[in-house]
């Protein structure tokens, strides 16, 4: 499992393995201010960059 | 010395549960397992007394059944008030929790009581009220009592290491929030518990701090290229309409929706029930919690094998660790019986 979020810091402290941070509070995974297809880029990339965190393997939690 | 022993009409002997209403009662003397307490404690001298309150009565008349026992309190002047021990009966426990708590904070006198770790009175349970754990049944009886005994009798020693020592083996540590009345508006009561904080000086915050329970953090077996991958958010993301009525906080349940065919969560077919943040940016474009699009270019990109048919939800906000620890187990058996091999979760 990979944990998208804005609070990594929380997040370690309860012990999640894989922690991605997140754009936004209150859209992690958006970026408002782009043109839709910019956004859609980016959120692939920030995706692709989750998937490579989940075949990373992890002892303790690790901010990616 | 002076003891009253708070017991409900079973445990006081009157009867079952056709004996649930019997309105508060005070019986001078011990009854049923105040006699083994009030045996121990012979050789001190001691002076028994006993309350017995229905399970129903105090529940039902709690305000009433308050007031006996304070008059109770006020003519027989204990040292030392007892509750149970309730093992695991939910309407007995939930009361001695509540004499018990409301004795402390009114009369300033030790106040005892044993339960079992799950009994429900456990979260009634106020400052400065010992908690003796017991079994589920009353099987642990005499173990229950013995430790009775032994904190009485090191509360009346003023040993406070040993007070502490019992407290650490034998009672249930329940972190609570209370109240605090303090003449201070309560932002600079705040201000004052930060800068002590930030000074490394004592303070006591009235919420208490949960520590987080130490978890196996699982490894993917073999590469993405054979996993199937779910999406799991905590964002509260629902169908709109919210047609299974998902909490917007206090989240008790979790949900699954369909994606299966869905290329992208467009607005206004789908919306977040979640109080704990501004939900406006995501119920223009959904994508922006549940990040499908994205997830069906990866998808198709194959760095992964396929996305799981459905996403699932729950609302994380102002929510108990323990319900989300239930709810996270449910899911990930969800997910587990259904092949799924990896999760990609967001968070608010």
């Amino acid at each position: 499992m990979v944990l998208i979020t804005c609070l990594s810091n929380v997040a370690t402290q309860v012990g999640i393995g894989r922690i991605l941070g997140g754009n936004k509070f209150h859209y992690p995974v958006g970026q408002p201010e782009l043109p839709p297809e910019e956004e859609l880029r980016w959120r692939v990339s920030l995706l692709e960059k989750g998937l490579s965190a989940l075949e990373t393997p992890v002892k303790e939690p690790k901010v990616f | 010395m002076k003891v009253l022993h708070y017991l409900n009409q079973f445990f006081a002997q009157i009867g079952g549960e056709d004996k649930a209403g019997q309105e508060v009662l005070f019986i001078p003397g011990a009854v049923g397992a105040g006699t083994v307490i009030e045996n121990a404690l012979k050789s001190r001298g001691v002076e028994y007394a006993t309350l017995a309150c229905g399970d129903n009565y105090f529940h039902e008349q709690e305000e009433k059944a308050l007031r006996a026992i304070n008059d109770a309190l006020a003519r027989f002047q204990p040292d030392f008030f007892l509750a149970g021990p309730a093992f695991n009966a939910g309407r007995y426990g939930l009361a001695c929790a509540k004499v018990c708590s409301w004795v402390r904070d009114n009369h300033r006198i030790p106040a005892i009581t044993a339960m079992h770790e799950d009994n429900p009175g456990t979260k009634e349970i106020g400052r400065h009220v010992f908690v003796i754990q017991t079994g589920a049944s009353a099987a642990s009886m005499q173990e229950s009592l013995k430790r009775f005994v032994l904190l009485i009798e090191g509360l009346l020693s003023g040993d406070a290491t040993a007070v502490e020592n019992f407290r650490a083996e034998h009672c249930l540590l329940l972190p609570r929030r209370f109240t605090v009345k303090s003449d201070r508006p309560d932002y600079v009561r705040a201000v004052d518990l930060l800068l002590a904080k930030l000074k490394g000086e004592p303070y006591q915050s009235e919420i208490p701090r949960i520590e987080a329970k130490a978890h196996l953090i699982p490894n993917l077996a073999g590469g993405l290229k054979d996993a199937t991958v779910a999406l799991v958010t905590e964002g509260g993301l629902v169908p709109k309409g919210n047609p299974d009525r998902l909490e917007s906080s206090r989240g008790s349940r979790y949900f699954k929706y369909a994606i299966e065919g869905r290329e992208d969560l467009r607005r206004g077919e789908f919306e977040a029930m979640h109080t704990g943040y501004d939900t406006s940016m995501v119920n223009q474009d959904p994508d922006r919690i549940v990040p499908l699009d994205a997830m069906r270019v990866l998808e198709k990109a194959k760095k992964f094998s396929k996305l799981h048919d459905h996403y699932f939800v729950t609302t994380g906000t102002g929510a108990m660790p323990s319900k989300m620890e239930e709810i996270g187990a449910g899911i990930a058996a969800e997910l587990a019986g259904s092949g799924v091999g990896a999760v990609i979760l967001t968070a608010t």
